[in-house]
């Protein structure tokens, strides 16, 4: 909403108008955020069972994940089903590093991370420059196409075929090891610093010059390319942005899980995600997190898997029939907006 | 053997026309994608399933698309018509959503295993056709894949609500003000539709097996069938179906052990050379 009207009073404004205001409150908001930090840092492992823990950090990831489906709808108007296939594509590639390629396991996220950035560099170059509703229907396709890939017989001496695989971590990441990894209450300030730097980082982009040329580029992708904007590179560089989010996400998944199975690359992985992030709301970093978290502790209250994907379709039904504006208000008005402007030009034609 | 890979490709080509031009009809009218298309599918499989159980193949040949009608008639009133001020991706949101409580529903009644149906007598077996010998069951699918094409054609090229629905779908507004009823319109072209899916997936039980990853795989099949023909090209979808099948087909001869990857590779290709599909769609424009 509020990105909305400030799109409407124009770029330059934008860039410049929000800081002046909020340097007043600014010392008062960041002692607030960094109470807020270090409590949900150290109070959950004090007080809450390793259940409880390990709910809260599958929410943290899965969180994750929802942000950055949620950043993509909120400032770019795009709507991706593909966060699968770099979640569990993340685990496969860290799996695979460890036990084949025998590195460190430093080098093995290294190794998972910079190839996941590339395969959404090439995939995000071929599919940005679609329109909106192609963009959703290419993210589908391709994420189906990664969990077919990990299924080929020809790779199952990799990947483990349907019994997916068991990560041989052997060493330390930053004075960890797969013990630590393993145990909810140590992992749960990794999960949750991850969550607020990865929440803190998409919330900067959004506040920058590259968020407002985002938001303007949904709003009318036309006028921005004739006003002399590059409609193109900013996308990419968005979609590129949340992909490395959810491939940290995957990372600290494997890292935690110790396994990585076929069915982290499925459907849905992606449509819990998006789930997640309807039911947290799709604006500012905080809201899709508590959506992951919201997810995770319902999906455990409704227990068997069949119900879960039954409420998965309810759910995203009902989120956006019944929150049109609160939800995906920003989405709505883009695409209207965007209908105008193709009505417009088709007249003209 | 050409003559044998090509007749697959038809035959897988003919379900994949008949579903692809299904989403493309109601693209063209409501600008929406339905995602729920492969449950609905879906669903006339399994219903497809059960009525040959009852009253034999051709009966549910006949029964299975009147009902999936009545289901696209209950989707047009409940679910497109209520949204159709809304943004077109939070409809296709909806479908999306709508298709997984399909999906669920049918696998809640049926269970989590495979079905198969059996071709009628008449069909079943093989016949020599210019020394060949191809399953009648197949021949049979062509025939009704081309068929079905030569029907939409015709009705759309020479019919005036075939007129009309060209008329929408190139120009929605101005269509309007010449006194077109749009929403009259989008019942007919929803209701084909899904009456369409069901003819697919009646057609797909004795060739394909029935079972509850059907819609998944085959909504998957059609977004990339309709991205490559361009997005609500009615002409592109067929003809990228027709490519879609020959690839898949030959991929699966020449290239077993990717054959699961080479659509995809279509895809990219397509993407990469012509990213507005091959078609003339009209949003791409």
């Amino acid at each position: 909403m509020n990105s909305d009207t400030r799109t409407r009073t124009g770029l330059g404004h934008d860039a410049v108008g929000t800081f002046g205001g909020q340097s007043l409150r600014l010392p008062l908001a960041i002692a607030g955020v960094l109470i807020v930090f270090a409590l949900g840092t150290v109070m959950p492992t004090r007080f809450a069972s390793d259940f409880v823990l390990r709910l809260g950090n599958e929410g943290l990831l899965l969180g994750m994940l929802a942000l950055s489906v949620a950043f993509l709808m909120s400032q770019a108007g795009l709507v991706a089903l593909g966060a699968a296939s770099m979640y569990g594509g993340a685990g496969f590639l860290f799996a695979i590093a460890m036990g084949e390629w025998n590195l460190t396991p430093l080098s093995a996220l290294c190794a998972a991370f910079l190839i996941l950035v590339v395969y959404a560099a090439i995939l995000g170059a071929l599919i940005v420059r679609t329109n909106p509703l192609a963009f959703m229907m290419l993210t589908l396709a391709a994420g189906e196409m990664i969990g077919h890939g990990v299924m080929l017989e020809g790779l199952r001496d990799y990947t483990g075929g349907a019994d997916g695989l068991v990560v041989n971590f052997k060493g330390a990441v930053l004075g960890m090891d797969a013990a630590d990894f393993a145990s909810p209450g140590r992992f749960w300030p990794v999960a949750w610093t991850a969550a607020w730097l990865a929440g803190l980082a998409l919330w900067a982009v959004g506040r920058s010059r590259l968020g407002a040329i985002l938001r303007a580029v949904r709003e009318n992708e036309e006028r921005m390319r004739f006003s002399g904007f590059d409609t193109y590179l900013p996308r990419l560089i968005g979609y590129v942005l949340v992909n490395v989010v959810a491939a940290v996400a995957g990372l600290l998944h494997v890292l935690n899980a110790g396994f990585v199975s076929p069915e982290s690359l499925g459907l849905s992985i992606s449509t819990n995600a998006l789930v997640a992030a309807l039911i947290g709301g799709i604006a500012g970093p905080a809201a899709p997190i508590m959506g992951g978290l919201i997810f995770s502790f319902a999906q455990d209250e409704f227990g068997a898997r069949g119900l879960t994907q039954l409420l998965t379709g309810v759910a995203i039904v009902l989120f956006i029939v019944m929150f049109p504006r609160g939800v995906v208000g920003g989405l709505s008005s883009a695409a209207r907006r965007l209908a105008q402007a193709m009505g417009g030009r088709r007249e003209k034609s | 053997m050409i003559a044998l890979l090509i007749a697959n490709s038809l035959a897988l080509a003919s379900l994949l026309i008949m579903l692809a031009s299904g989403l493309a009809l109601i693209y063209g009218l409501r600008d929406v994608i339905n995602f729920g298309h492969g449950a609905i599918y879906m669903l006339g499989a399994y219903l497809g399933y059960t009525v040959a159980l009852v009253g034999g193949f051709w009966l549910a040949l006949v029964v299975v698309p009147i009902l999936l009608a009545l289901v696209g008639i209950a989707f047009e009133y409940l679910a497109l018509r209520p949204l159709q001020n809304r943004s077109h991706i939070e409809v296709a949101l909806v479908t999306l959503g709508l298709g997984i409580v399909l999906g669920q529903i049918i696998i809640f009644f049926y269970g989590g295993v495979a079905r198969s149906v059996d071709a009628p007598p008449i069909l079943s077996g093989s016949v020599m056709i210019l020394n060949l010998t191809y399953p009648v069951y197949r021949i049979f699918l062509i025939v009704m894949g081309l068929g079905s094409c030569a029907i939409l054609a015709l009705w759309l090229g020479f019919t005036s609500s075939g007129l009309y629905v060209r008329a929408v779908s190139q120009d929605p507004s101005v269509a309007r003000m010449m006194g077109i009823n749009a929403d009259r319109l989008s019942l007919l072209v929803t209701s084909l539709s899904t009456a369409f899916a069901g003819v697919a997936g009646v057609l797909a039980g004795p060739y394909l097996s029935v079972d509850p990853g059907m819609d998944a795989a085959m909504i998957v099949n059609c977004l990339i069938i309709v991205v490559i023909g361009g997005t609500g090209s009615i002409g592109g979808a067929i003809v990228a179906a027709l490519l879609f099948g020959l690839v898949q087909v030959a991929g699966s001869v020449f290239l077993p052990s990717i054959a699961a990857l080479v659509p995809y590779a279509l895809l990219m290709v397509v993407l990469l050379i012509a990213p507005r599909g091959i078609g003339r769609g009209r949003v791409l424009n």
